[in-house]
């Protein structure tokens, strides 16, 4: 707040030239040559000059019938997609870089591009990767129970296509790299703005052909990733290879219009799905077909095929769901890779499903919340294992419907919706989303989606220094969610000290035990889970000390107020530290060192899960296709709840988001492939007033599978916005019978489909009246 | 390159810069007198956090050409000071008015410029006043309830002097 911060951007090296990036203008084209001016040779790199230094990284997966293509560092022979980097510029500013960067020559043969769904997959297609029989990443299908049985049974089936459009994943702060090779010491520094430090640096090793010792990466303070960073990107490779080969560090800051084409984005779902319910409203079986537009390439470590893998997951939702078959097609296209993005998969999960309960109820005349309370896991069945084998571990999913209904004042909206005259231009609905969000899973859980790096583990280091007090160092990149807070926390249960007697260090490598990052809601649960096991050994051997320093035994002490308190009297850490470190033959019989390293590994591999029910309130404009929010509450359960105030903080940043998701966000394409929405002026973000104040109730139900009973809960909020609005724009318009099947809801989306719904009812009237005649 | 002198006086000291004609006040700020509070979020006017005081008006340092400032006063966060700053900070902090920290320093001057104006506003006015500021972490609930209440604490601080100032007479 005094503008003191430090991130990429802010960094001062002696020497320091910042680089400019040529990319691709075209979606689909043959590189037929490059060409760059006499005296600019020395300040460009192409991807002919830095293949010796640099190999690209293939983000390949298990899955049966996987085809992997490798993401290059600089396109060779294809460019696949607009803003894929061609080549580089180096100068002392970056004004100055773009101007070499702008003599480049690009010569380039247009290819047809292959850009929606259904181009994707037409037989005549042309071909993303040449070698390829088609377009497709990878296929998953499976089945649990008899959904055929299920159909023959059913009272009611519905049938719906659900899209959730490109979104970008737009961290305020870009993606940014400073790479420096200190010839003294023969150490690589890569500063990144990256969730993930500890995986960059092992990739970037690999892909220079590097000894991981050699290379160090820092991540500094960060504006946000929310995704985007993390996963390995070219420019971490590139500048790190170009920074072995000139005597200068090198720096390249994403500036917005890139941001919108070369960092990772998201969605890109089509999902049609069919649920088969009885009279009474019990959801007998679902049948959904995956489509997920995954864009040029997959990413390393997500691949292609997590988003669909993951929404086919979980589509069967909080829900007591026996019969479920699935197909998913990864599909590749002449668009920017996709990576993750709050929520993984989950808002595009969660927006079918619930849209579907929604129809189910509307179709049997019931409320909807009723049909989701009465399809949902029930808190005696916990732990609950999934139609997809995910262990529910705990709650009450139905619980928080009821009070979500209770904090929206469902009934009194129901009765300023009916008080409405028929002939009002402006409506009111109502609608739910609820979800479960897979926090913190371990390794077996992402090898069951076939990633090859099977992340699931996280370390934490804790030592008490001469002076009593303490620093945790850990593996996750902590950017924005109050992590240090959180996690000093922590420490400060096991010890009872002040908070402001922790130091926590994270982002560094060469400072911290190794660790996977900052992602899947995981940090509070895997650095927490780390933390607590490092407290907790380093807590024991305190207390040691401690006994020997009050010749008293062990068992009499205890941690309290700053000190070991024993029986007769007590010793300060301060102290006892001091004794210890300065003078350990004070200290007989108690081995060296004070600071314990501990790795956490989650017990059950499909991770803790936090849910939450969310009800928005919705004005809907006839005239214009407007929807306007009325109000928002969201009653969730993350578990034993470690602060407030940052719990709340999540939730609303995602809710915020997930409103985005809903009303806002999209990166449109033209036939061409060229996206139209680079710039902040046609890719909209909520601002204040996109923002309704919103009701948070907790429910706190602590997982029996974590340390202190935590699950994650920093994705949640994001999740199930797109399902709870859409839902409320459908009631607001049910007099219509108006489907709201894509997001985000524009204007223009909502009164189209107003029309096209009123023409189909002014025609069915029309066919009841001839009818009766 | 076309080079140009600024004369500008920037939190109370006077600066004279030779830079491109080109060069923008963000960039001039940032790279040469090395103020790296105000932030790029997207070059375009958009986001808001780049915004500095010019004469004491909120501006768009990346749209603000350094050669149009020639004689000006600016304040960029580094030296926003006084009651209405610090009250506004400690709004900040205890409202949860940030995450990250990267819009931060843009959404204190938008704040600090209307909290100075003391006019009240309703909640609703203030999410208007403040939606030329984009924040992607918090959602603005807690940002909305910062300046709100700084606004109040204003115009009641500013009540509470008159009033003894008043008693005094």
């Amino acid at each position: 707040m005094a503008g003191r911060g430090y991130f990429v951007a802010d960094i001062q090296l002696p020497g320091l030239r910042e680089v400019a990036f040529v990319r691709s203008q075209v979606a689909h084209g043959r590189i037929r040559g490059i060409s760059v001016p006499q005296t600019d040779r020395e300040a460009v790199w192409t991807a002919a000059r830095l293949g010796p230094f640099a190999e690209p990284l293939t983000a390949t997966s298990t899955l049966e019938g996987f085809r992997a293509a490798a993401l290059p560092n600089l396109a060779e022979d294809k460019v696949r997609y607009v803003g894929e980097p061609v080549a580089l510029a180096i100068a002392g500013t970056r004004a100055e870089a773009e101007d070499v960067a702008a003599r480049v020559g690009v010569d380039l043969e247009p290819l047809p591009a292959v850009v929606d769904f259904a181009a994707a997959l037409a037989p005549d297609a042309p071909k993303v990767h040449d070698d390829w029989p088609d377009n497709i990443f990878a296929t998953t299908a499976g089945e649990v129970g008899e959904v055929d049985a299920a159909a023959r049974e059913a009272d009611v089936t519905v049938t719906r296509e659900y899209t959730l459009h490109r979104q970008a994943v737009v961290p305020l702060e870009t993606r940014g790299v400073i790479a420096h090779y200190n010839r003294s010491t023969g150490e690589l520094v890569v500063w990144s703005s990256t969730q993930t430090p500890h995986m960059i640096r092992d990739m970037i090793a690999l892909q220079l052909g590097m000894e991981a010792r050699s290379v160090r990466v820092i991540a500094t303070d960060m504006g946000g990733g929310f995704g985007a960073k993390c996963s390995v990107y070219p420019e971490e490779i590139t500048l790190a290879a170009i920074a072995t080969q000139v005597d200068h560090p090198v720096r390249w800051v994403e500036d917005r219009s890139e941001a919108q084409v070369a960092s990772t984005q998201a969605r890109d779902h089509r999902h049609r799905i069919t649920a088969y319910a009885a009279a009474d409203g019990t959801l007998l079986g679902v049948e959904a077909d995956i489509l997920v537009n995954s864009g040029a390439y997959s990413v390393h470590p997500w691949t292609a095929t997590m988003d669909a893998t993951m929404a086919s997951a979980m589509i069967p939702g909080p829900y007591r769901l026996h019969n479920y078959r699935f197909r998913t097609r990864s599909l590749a296209s002449n668009k920017t890779p996709s990576g993750p993005y709050r929520g993984v998969a989950r808002p595009a999960a969660a927006f079918s499903i619930e849209r579907t309960i929604d129809e189910l109820a509307h179709e049997l005349g019931m409320e909807p919340y009723e049909v989701r309370i009465k399809n949902m896991v029930r808190s005696e069945e916990m732990p609950y294992v999934s139609a997809a084998n995910k262990v529910y571990d705990s709650g009450d999913y139905p619980e928080a419907v009821r009070r979500a209904t209770a904090l929206i004042e469902h009934d009194a909206w129901r009765k300023r919706q009916r008080a409405l005259p028929a002939s009002a231009r402006r409506r009111i609905g109502i609608g739910y989303g609820s979800f479960t969000e897979q926090t913190a899973h371990g390794c077996l859980e992402w090898a069951a989606r076939g990633l090859a790096v099977t992340i699931g583990t996280e370390g934490a280091r804790l030592a008490m220094d001469a002076t009593g007090s303490f620093t945790l160092s850990v593996g996750i990149k902590t950017h924005g969610q109050g992590s240090e807070t959180t996690l000093a926390q922590v420490v400060s249960e096991v010890f009872d000290v002040d908070l402001d007697h922790v130091t926590v260090s994270h982002g560094d490598t060469a400072m911290t035990p190794r660790g996977d990052g900052t992602f899947a809601s995981r940090t509070m649960v895997m650095a927490g889970g780390a933390t607590h096991g490092a407290a907790l050994a380093l807590a024991e051997k305190v207390k040691r000390i401690g006994a020997v320093l009050l010749d008293e035994p062990v068992d009499n002490t205890v941690l309290r107020d700053h000190a070991v308190v024993g029986k007769k009297d007590s010793v300060t850490y301060a102290r006892l530290a001091k004794e210890f470190l300065f003078t350990p033959d004070h200290v007989p019989g108690v081995e060296a060192g004070l600071e314990v390293t501990h790795y956490y590994r989650p017990e059950v591999q499909t991770g803790a899960f936090t849910y939450a029910t969310q009800v928005a309130v919705v004005e809907v404009d006839l005239d214009t296709g407007a929807v306007k929010l009325l109000d928002y509450a969201a009653v969730e359960d993350c578990g034993t709840v470690v602060n407030p105030r940052i719990v709340d903080g999540q939730i609303i940043g995602g809710i915020a988001q997930g409103i985005g998701n809903a009303l806002l966000e999209e990166i449109v394409h033209d036939a061409d492939g060229q996206p139209k929405s680079t710039s902040f002026l046609d890719y909209l973000l909520p601002g204040a007033t996109e923002v309704p104040h919103i009701k948070i109730e907790h429910m706190a139900t602590p997982s029996p599978h974590t340390a202190f009973g935590v699950k994650g809960a920093g994705e949640g909020g994001a999740i199930p916005p797109p399902a709870a609005i859409a839902n409320a724009v459908r009631d607001a318009l049910r007099e219509y019978g108006t489907q709201v099947n894509e997001t985000p809801m524009t204007p223009e989306r909502v009164w189209t489909a107003l029309q096209l719904s009123a023409t189909t009812a002014e025609a069915s009237n029309q066919a009841t009246r001839e009818a009766t005649r | 390159m076309n080079e140009i002198t600024v004369r500008m006086k920037v939190n109370g000291r006077a600066h004279t810069a030779r830079t491109a004609g080109r060069t923008t006040l963000a960039d001039l700020l940032r790279d040469q007198l090395g103020l790296t509070g105000l932030h790029l979020g997207c070059e375009q006017g958009v986001c808001g956090a780049c915004t500095v005081m010019v004469d004491g008006l909120p501006m768009r340092a990346c749209l603000t050409l350094a050669g149009a400032c020639e004689g000006s006063d600016v304040v960029t966060i580094e030296g926003l000071e006084g009651p209405d700053a610090d009250r506004l900070r400690d709004a900040f902090s205890r409202h949860g008015a940030l995450q990250c920290g990267f819009c931060t320093p843009g959404m204190l001057l938008s704040g600090h410029h209307l909290v100075c104006a003391r006019q009240p506003l309703d909640r609703e006015e203030v999410s208007v006043a403040m939606s030329g500021n984009i924040c992607r972490c918090t959602g603005y609930n807690g940002i909305v309830s910062a300046v709100g209440e700084a606004l109040e604490r204003g115009i009641a601080a500013e009540e509470a002097a008159t009033a003894t100032w008043n008693d005094e007479e």
